[in-house]
């Protein structure tokens, strides 16, 4: 089981890793990728696939809001906050 | 425009004559054998990798089950949302050319979710669920149009290949070659459709966009692509079938697999190359 910082580490490590462009000192948990463009709307599937390979569990994307993915910290509370160390 | 106005109407004229009724086209069995073909192995998103090679017969045939379900179930998902935008369409002014026919496509899209959705809550209980999200933007005129009947086009073009092959292919039970022969039937007049509306909605509007319009919508639609394939490698299909890293095998399939979507997709790119649609071959 990871720890909240692990799992954020993780996050923005992929974010960085996609975006291409960013560094890792650009993103805080709060910075908003959607909105600021950091991760496009195509690459939010990767995004998916990534917490749900993180998480362990499948993720329903017609249940949720695009606010789920806003920035770290969302991802974190909606995905892993309840079953993180 | 002539010539779209008079093949708008013969499309019309056609999806009347082919009229079909989803609730009486099918013998449905009562229930399936998993150790059946149900898709064309070729097809399969592991045909070619060790992982795949290595498992008996049986298992092959207790993929393709699984298999299937995630087609017919992106099937799905892509067509909830073509209705959506397709109702959006309807009536709306400067569209009386097609009105028309956005009503039978509208109507065949539905039909269309009723045997995919039929096949798959009767056999697997499910859908597979959807990981696409759209997010709101500001568009040019004419792009947001441009845009959707675009990747309306390309899922159509991938999957009308896939429902070609299988729906000649003689291994697989009658009812999943069924499935891929009518909706084969409806998706060529899509296809005809989605050709005209989509050259036709660039050349009016694309030359009034901006250089960075222009190039960030080719860039859109090479990633869309991509995008569009990986939901043929579905980490809850390798679950369901009992395997262990789900995501692993995704993944060496994705990079295993890209000759196969190259040459899947080569009818497709082509003709957004042609129509300078796309500027180069999507990285498949």
């Amino acid at each position: 089981m990871r720890t909240e910082t692990e799992i954020k580490n993780a996050l923005r490590n992929w974010i960085v890793e996609t975006n291409n462009k960013i560094q890792p000192e650009q993103l805080s948990d709060e910075t908003p990728i959607i909105e600021q463009r950091i991760i496009t709307s195509l690459q939010v599937m990767d995004l998916i696939f990534f917490i749900e390979k993180l998480s362990d569990r499948s993720i329903d994307v017609e249940s949720m809001k695009v606010g789920v993915f806003r920035n770290i910290n969302a991802i974190y509370d909606n995905f892993f906050r309840a079953i993180a160390a | 425009m002539r010539d779209f106005a008079t093949t708008v109407k013969k499309l019309c004229d056609a999806s009347i004559k082919d009229y079909i009724n989803p609730y009486s086209s099918f013998d449905w069995p009562e229930a399936v054998n998993p150790e059946q073909w149900f898709t064309s192995p070729e097809l399969i998103s592991l045909h070619g990798t060790d992982v795949y090679e290595n498992l008996a017969d049986a298992g092959k045939k207790r993929l393709s089950f699984y298999e299937a379900v995630n087609f017919f179930s992106l099937n799905i998902h892509g067509e909830k949302s073509l209705v959506e935008g397709l109702a959006e369409r309807l009536y709306r002014k400067g569209n009386d050319e097609v009105t028309g026919y956005l009503h039978h496509f509208l109507d065949e899209e539905n039909k269309h979710m009723v045997y995919f959705g039929g096949f798959c809550m009767r056999y697997a209980g499910k859908i597979y669920p959807n990981r696409k999200l759209v997010f709101p933007r500001e568009y040019e005129p004419g792009e947001e149009d441009f845009l959707f009947f675009a990747q309306v086009l390309m899922f159509e073009e991938i999957v009308d290949v896939y429902n070609v092959m299988m729906s000649r292919d003689e291994r697989l039970i009658p009812i999943a070659r069924q499935i891929n022969l009518l909706h084969h039937h409806d998706e060529a007049r899509h296809l005809v459709f989605g050709r005209h509306v989509v050259k036709d909605l660039f050349d009016r509007h694309s030359p009034r966009w901006s250089g960075e319009t222009r190039q960030a919508v080719r860039e859109y639609l090479k990633h869309y692509l991509v995008a569009m394939w990986k939901e043929y490698y579905n980490p809850d299909v390798y679950r369901d079938f009992g395997f262990e890293a789900p995501f692993q095998i995704l993944e060496m399939a994705f990079e295993k697999n890209r000759a196969h979507r190259k040459r899947i997709s080569e009818g497709c790119v082509r003709y957004f190359l042609e129509n300078e649609m796309l500027d180069e071959e999507p990285a498949l």
